[in-house]
């Protein structure tokens, strides 16, 4: 078994089984044949409803679910390469969720209450998003490296602190958008059209310009990981921190780098929510992205290509999800089936135990006896 | 004044003892070296099979019932975490991951979408004598496991500090390699120290179905398993400070609650979202002062190999 098969096959192999283990939980609790509708529908809700556009020709049926799949994956893409970004310097990222929220919020004001053509408007939208949340990812950073306070407690108070005071207050005080008719609104006022990012396909779907962004940003998180010196030195803290150190390199600078490049794509992510489909900070993100996040870089190896692979499969799970509903299965079986990949990815060393274990039995047999 | 007093120490005993059984949880598994990120799941679990078997069994036995739940959830993280070495923050979040999921599929399989029907709540203590004393009122008609949750933190300090087997506790999570070197089992104690805080977990769980409701509600237990977490690091690891630390975050969201109701014009001076941020905070400011290298066991995080030094 190659070096690239043993990193990747758990993976597969988990995500395999998590999809086995969801559909015997739905044959169970209704039966074998709403499972495999359900799996079918998930499909259609993600890839396209083929068998309708084959009859009717209506290419909206297939661009409509791929577009809701793509800005899913885009998002998870970006939390799940910030977590990763983060794994490969060693450090456990678990606020991508706070960072992602102050990114959004920040997008938000942005474009609500600045005034540019979409030419600079967008970038620097985009620009503060990033910023800010690298700045609440470096907090963390910080707190690792003056007083060794471990991160993952950091990151988690941040989380909880990013949401009380967005969510419990500013989003719903003082930056609460103004009432206008009468009917009050949660949430900022809404950005400007300058700010929004471009639709792709027009009206035949919600796809932006932001999935597109979202493989640039992986593509040059990969180059800069695997291609450049300082992602060499970021990964080689990563394994090993006084190794790297007596080798010359400044580890606390690469750590704080690399977790202030998390906290940006954290922050990407939540400006790709407001921009490309929110237009406003919505009053609360609505989902566990940050969270979703953890889970989509671990079973892509916290490898660009890996979490990139990752990201696109779960987003088409999650755009299903939803048409899944049709058959009254809950919308968040997709994140099951995320969850049990993850406690299966988990177990990386029992797969590559069971799978070693087959080689050596195969092997021993072709061992001609004296 | 007295009357203000006497409800925030009513509600502060009415929540906290979720978080406190939680973070002595923490506590147990994480001295023994194996970081719990999973409390939050383990909760979860525990208050959903607490509430699913109080529908057909008298409910302290359907507490028993979450706690098992807690420990089996807390099994997967052990088999996973001490048997095959894993990342045991990675082990945990997966089976948060799990348990959010899972509980809201099985919760709209089986009930609604919003909660199971409601089922008998744990009986109320009344305590004699207490009943017409001024604020001490508030420490009687709590149920019963409420006064456990006050008494189990010394409880744990004095196994923890006095006992051989809390000293074999600690050493694991310190020195592991030095207790296998006695010829004690690391794997053994490890495991111990998982299950019993699985099922902890899992009775602050259940007490938030059978107790704080009377039934399991869709985001039950909505971040208290972190916070329990948040609990056991303020605390240093310890079981009395991590049950003050409980205290004192059950405590500010009494406060909380019981301003908002008693004092709305407080809230335009001092914003609510940054009354709930105030205990992480308190937490992050806590850790800035102190640094955390001093009070963390030694081999936290660290699986165990014979092999290595």
């Amino acid at each position: 078994m190659g070096e690239r098969w043993r990193s990747v096959l758990p993976s597969l192999l988990s995500v395999a089984l998590a999809l086995g283990v969801c559909w015997i939980a739905i044959a169970l609790t209704r039966d074998a044949e709403v499972a495999g509708e359900a799996y079918l529908q998930m499909l259609y809700g993600g890839l396209g409803q083929w068998p309708r556009y084959l009859e009717t020709g209506d290419v909206g049926t297939l661009t409509r679910p791929l577009g809701e799949a793509a800005i899913k994956a885009a998002l998870l893409l970006l939390t799940g390469l910030s977590v990763a970004v983060a794994f490969k310097a060693g450090l456990f990222n678990i606020g991508a969720q706070g960072q992602m929220l102050l990114g959004a919020l920040l997008a938000a004001l942005v474009g609500a209450h600045i005034s540019l053509p979409s030419a600079l408007h967008i970038p620097l939208a985009l620009l503060a998003a990033a910023l800010a949340g690298a700045v609440w990812a470096l907090i963390a950073a910080a707190l690792k490296l003056m007083r060794g306070v471990h991160e993952v407690i950091t990151t988690i108070m941040l989380n909880w602190v990013a949401v009380s005071l967005v969510d419990n207050w500013l989003a719903i005080g003082p930056l609460r958008a103004a009432v206008s008719g009468g009917h009050s609104i949660s949430g900022t006022a809404e950005i400007h059209p300058s700010a929004q990012l471009p639709r792709l396909l027009g009206d035949l779907s919600r796809l932006n310009l932001g999935f597109l962004l979202a493989l640039l940003v992986a593509l040059l998180v990969w180059v800069g990981l695997f291609r450049t010196r300082r992602g060499f030195e970021i990964r080689a803290s990563g394994l090993g921190a006084e190794a790297a150190r007596t080798a010359g390199i400044a580890v606390n600078r690469r750590t704080a780098e690399a977790m202030g490049l998390a906290g940006a794509l954290a922050g990407l992510a939540g400006a790709l929510l407001v921009l490309g489909t929110e237009f406003r900070y919505p009053g609360s993100l609505g989902a566990p992205y940050g969270f979703d996040g953890i889970a989509i870089a671990l079973i892509g190896n916290s490898h660009p290509v890996g979490v990139t692979l990752s990201a696109l499969f779960f987003g088409i799970l999650r755009a299903g999800g939803t048409r899944m509903q049709l058959l009254g299965v809950h919308k968040s079986f997709p994140e099951l089936i995320q969850g049990l990949s993850l406690l299966f990815v988990a177990g990386r060393l029992v797969w590559l135990t069971l799978l070693r274990k087959r080689r050596a039995v195969s092997a021993s047999t072709e061992v001609p006896r004296a | 004044m007295l009357e203000l007093l006497e409800a925030l120490l009513f509600s502060t005993l009415d929540a906290a003892p979720a978080l406190i059984f939680a973070a002595l949880g923490g506590v147990l598994s994480e001295r023994a070296g194996v970081v719990n990120v999973g409390l939050e799941g383990q909760m979860r679990v525990g208050a959903f099979c607490a509430a699913v078997a109080a529908l057909s069994m008298p409910t302290p036995l359907a507490v028993g019932v979450g706690m098992l739940a807690g420990a089996g959830l807390a099994m997967v993280h052990g088999y996973l975490s001490i048997r095959w070495r894993s990342d045991q923050v990675v082990s945990g979040m997966a089976i948060n991951l799990v348990a959010l999921a899972g509980g809201t599929f099985l919760l709209e399989a089986l009930y609604s979408p919003n909660g199971t029907p409601p089922i008998q709540q744990l009986p109320r203590w009344e305590l004699p004598g207490l009943g017409a004393v001024p604020v001490l009122r508030a420490l009687s008609n709590h149920p019963g496991l409420t006064y456990l949750a006050l008494a189990l933190p010394f409880v744990f300090h004095a196994l923890l500090h006095h006992t051989p087997a809390g000293l074999r506790l600690r050493a694991v999570g310190e020195k592991p390699h030095a207790v296998a070197t006695l010829g004690l089992s690391v794997a053994g104690l490890r495991w111990g120290a998982v299950l019993g805080g699985g099922m902890l977990a899992g009775l602050g769980g259940a007490v938030l179905s059978t107790a704080v409701l009377d039934r399991f509600e869709q985001h039950t237990p909505a971040g208290l398993g972190f916070m329990a977490l948040a609990a056991v690091v303020f605390g240093r690891w310890t079981p009395l400070g991590a049950f003050a630390a409980a205290a004192f975050f059950s405590f500010g969201n009494a406060l909380r609650i019981g301003l908002a109701s008693s004092a709305p014009g407080l809230l335009d001076v001092i914003p609510q979202g940054f009354l709930l941020a105030l205990p992480y905070l308190l937490t992050l400011l806590l850790l800035t002062i102190q640094g955390q290298r001093s009070s963390a066991p030694a081999a936290l995080g660290t699986p165990y190999e014979q092999e290595s030094r």
